[in-house]
């Protein structure tokens, strides 16, 4: 029986680690554009699919596979930003907030239904991409949700050093502090939205490509891991990123725990979906805060 | 006492914006607040109308508890205020950004409520603007507005957030007049500012803060004469 | 009113009247869909647009409503109109509770919250399908026993009327200035003495109810319920039709909802390009009319005129 306990605590945290890079790219998007971006789980579906569609298409192996997937999803966040965002930097827009909400929720709707034409509405279940299981003593996991685990952890690994140890990166945290700040001492502000934007998409096309060989692919896939990701980077507290990564891998953890522990077996899937959506209700509820960040601050 | 505070602590994080206040202000004073920059005046004002909550304390508005009222409480107790930044309805008309405060009173129709807004924008010289949208007013003529957005409440205490800050002259002069007249009519005031030339004219008595305490409390010239006074703007 | 426009008026409700009696059953169908419609995008329009509540579990009270009367008249033999009743009366009490609780949240929080309210209730009826049907659906007894939709069409023309007449007189009363006060500056209608709480937690009463009232009109029309009915997707297109037509004006809402509803029955063939042809709508409407279509065409009539705009197209 505890073995059982410890590999859904193990699956936990590698979901865990999914959930944070989501999380993170939101956390990125957030500091820097000021927006709840509402499409964030759509890109994710979309980075699977285009994963899928490298190795199927084009014979690519699978790390090649995710980071062309991270590619793409960083070209088509910078589109969706250059033609749709940027009257948020706009000083004659009105209501940013308002309109923030509106167009990512649009966003959202028009590219899951794009999908659902592209990809037509069944689930898709990609190869492998490491087959078979890794057995240490009495555990066992799959060698995917290894491989996802690893090149989760690459990931934010990458984005933590770009973030702190770049200069690119110390650029987007001064555009994050102080747009006008930043402006004055050279930094093209209008360059690092989208730059941020991108960078979010493409951890969320990441994790989406790693996510695919484990959970299968749907148009829908999109919507629960985004309110998800939301109520961990509300717990990990808007605007910080290592916040995001201790929140995820404790939803992550959480989540797996309540599947385990869970009564009745034929409800336990259906209502694990609707516990991170109590977690953000009760989050939104109890600290819009967070638990380690910054308190948030409007666009205008 | 129309209004009182007692002990009244407010923190932010690990600062003490507010550090055991005592301020009373009788019925048919002008009191000028001043002091450095983060002394805490806002604050000071924010918790007076209910706008924040103190840590520990007390208020009093006409001697009867004012503990954990909102601010629309301190409203209907005739408690009025304006903001730092102006804080109008900017896509609403000038008419009904009075009108809101009027109708919001109990017992009100809407013909008085407009006969009154009307009456008061007479009075600040708004009337022409009256179907204008609030975001398309000058600055100072925002700042009127929200002035006129008080008075609608009929208050008998107004506490003005720094109502001179970029001000031009002549507007300032006029505003003095504007809250001297008022004063006669028997409303009490507490002006917040760092125009210390405009305060002087105006006020009799003088208040001092200075890292969330009160530090003086006389007439001008007392106050004047006040040592820390002086360090605590030398910024000792 | 001059002699032309009353004549345009009687002309027009004389064909709103004998509607049913013009046209197909299809599209007498698609009327009495537009009307339930109508009424969920003008009450999201007055929660969101004129109250400046983002809330996008308004589809939520919808499936609420519809699930209540629908179970109440199966499970219990109570009578629809009863039925009805209660629904509204459960999305005023919880659309209060909603309201209350959401107090301190603004903008995108309180978009997230409502969200996952709505995404939590759908998963509840989904997964306790013993009681609801779940993804099946759940039978529910008609309103009308006749061949024809025409009685569906006349109540949903009531309910629409009634609807946008509550609406509209809530607007133009103090409680509607209230509300536009909230949604500019809520610290400042504080300090003018409104009481934010109170009115928060109205406003979402009042506009959950209108909800749920389509909803249980919804669920006894079509006969057959599902938990989709209180998708994102769903809200979606309701937040579509408000913003397309025009999410601040009840009268801009209330006729893109009828346009749009028209608009993706005509498009039916193209299957599930519609959606995408709405999102993309949606898109360029905020992006670059965002008061609206038709608020953009209204504001073209009023400057130009009909003939006006007529003349320039002829000339140019």
């Amino acid at each position: 029986m505890s073995d059982y306990l410890l590999i859904q605590a193990l699956n936990g945290l590698v979901i865990g680690v999914i959930y944070a890079v989501i999380a993170a790219g939101l956390t990125v998007i957030f500091s820097i554009l000021k927006i709840v971006n509402f499409a964030h789980g759509e890109v994710y579906m979309m980075g699977g699919y285009f994963a899928y569609f490298a190795i199927a298409l084009a014979g690519l192996p699978p790390l090649a596979a995710v980071l062309v997937a991270m590619a793409t999803a960083f070209l088509l966040s910078v589109a969706v930003e250059r033609t749709l965002l940027t009257p948020l930097y706009s000083p004659t827009t009105e209501r940013k907030g308002d309109y923030g909400i509106l167009i990512t929720f649009g966003i959202s709707i028009f590219l899951r239904n794009i999908a659902l034409i592209i990809y037509g509405p069944y689930p898709l279940r990609p190869p492998s991409f490491w087959p078979g299981v890794l057995v240490i003593g009495g555990l066992t996991m799959t060698w995917d949700r290894v491989f996802a685990a690893g090149a989760g952890i690459a990931m934010l690994v990458g984005l933590l050093w770009f973030m702190n140890r770049t200069i690119w990166g110390e650029a987007l945290n001064a555009v994050s502090q102080s747009r006008e700040s930043a402006a004055i001492v050279g930094i093209n502000p209008q360059r690092f939205y989208m730059l941020a934007f991108g960078l979010g998409g493409a951890l969320a096309g990441g994790a989406g490509a790693l996510v695919g060989p484990i959970y299968s692919l749907s148009p829908s896939m999109g919507l629960l891991p985004d309110t998800q990701a939301f109520a961990i980077v509300i717990l990990g507290g808007m605007g910080s990123v290592s916040g995001s990564i201790i929140a995820g891998l404790l939803i992550g953890l959480s989540e797996s725990m309540f599947v385990a522990v869970f009564p009745d077996p034929s409800r336990s899937l259906t209502y694990a979906q609707a516990f991170s959506l109590l977690v953000l209700m009760v989050v939104l509820l109890v600290r819009p805060t967070g638990l380690f960040g910054r308190v948030h601050t409007a666009m205008e | 006492m129309l209004i009182e505070a007692r002990g009244l602590t407010r923190n932010f994080g690990g600062i003490t914006a507010v550090d055991h206040l005592d301020l009373a202000v009788r019925q048919g004073e002008l009191v000028g607040l001043i002091g450095p920059n983060g002394s805490g005046k806002t604050t000071t004002i924010n918790l007076l109308t209910g706008h924040l909550a103190p840590a520990s304390g007390h208020i009093l508005v006409r001697d009867t508890p004012a503990d954990g009222l909102s601010a629309s409480a301190f409203a209907a107790r005739k408690v009025g205020r304006t903001f730092q930044i102006t804080q109008l309805f900017s896509r609403m008309s000038v008419l009904e950004n009075m009108l809101v405060p009027g109708l919001a009173r109990a017992h009100s129709t809407w013909a008085e409520a407009t006969r009154a807004a009307r009456r008061h924008l007479e009075f600040l010289g708004l009337s022409h603007l009256e179907k204008l949208q609030a975001k398309n007013l000058s600055g100072g003529q925002q700042k009127l507005l929200e002035l006129g957005r008080a008075l609608m409440l009929d208050p008998e205490i107004l506490f003005l957030d720094e109502p001179f800050a970029g001000v031009n002259p002549f507007l300032r002069d006029e505003i003095i007049v504007l809250i001297q007249t008022l004063h006669a009519e028997g409303r009490s005031f507490v002006v917040v500012d760092h125009d210390i030339e405009a305060i002087q004219r105006l006020v009799q008595r003088l208040v001092v803060m200075a890292r969330g305490a009160k530090i003086a409390d006389g007439t001008v010239d007392e106050v004047r004469a006040n040592q820390e006074v002086l360090l605590a703007y030398a910024g000792v | 009113m001059r002699a032309s426009q009353i004549a345009v008026f009687v002309v027009l409700g004389a064909l709103v009247l004998a509607f049913p009696l013009l046209v197909n059953a299809y599209w007498l169908t698609v009327a009495i869909l537009a009307l339930f419609y109508a009424i969920v995008a003008a009450s999201w329009a007055l929660l969101a647009g004129y109250a400046g509540q983002f809330s996008f579990g308004h589809m939520a009270f919808v499936s609420l409503g519809a699930y209540t009367s629908g179970l109440l008249v199966m499970s219990f033999g109570v009578p629809i109109p009863l039925g009805m009743a209660a629904g509204v009366v459960l999305c005023a009490v919880v659309g209060a509770a909603i309201g209350y609780t959401c107090l301190r949240m603004r903008g995108p929080y309180l978009a997230l919250f409502t969200v996952a309210f709505s995404e939590v209730l759908r998963i509840v009826i989904v997964s306790e399908n013993e009681v609801t049907g779940g993804s099946g659906g759940l039978e529910v007894t008609p309103l009308f026993h006749t061949r024809s939709d025409a009685p569906y069409y006349y109540v949903g023309l009531v309910l629409l009327g009634v609807s946008l007449g509550l609406m509209v007189w809530l607007e133009r009363s103090r409680w509607g200035l209230f509300f536009r006060a909230i949604r500019e500056n809520e610290d400042a209608a504080a300090a003018a003495g409104v009481r934010v709480l109170r009115f928060r937690v109205l406003v979402f009463a009042i506009t959950s109810s209108f909800a749920g009232l389509a909803g249980g009109f919804f669920g006894h029309y079509i006969g057959i319920l599902t938990p989709d009915i209180g998708s994102v997707d769903q809200m979606g297109l309701v937040v579509a039709m408000a913003v397309i037509g025009g999410a601040e004006s009840l009268y801009a809402a209330t006729v893109g909802a009828l346009l749009c509803e028209a608009l993706v029955e005509a498009l039916r063939s193209y299957e599930q390009w519609r959606l995408v042809i709405f999102g993309a709508l949606l898109l360029l409407t905020i992006r670059f009319a965002r008061n609206g279509l038709l608020a953009l065409a209204y504001q073209a009539v009023r400057q130009r005129g009909l003939r006006g705009l007529v003349s320039r197209k002829a000339g140019s």
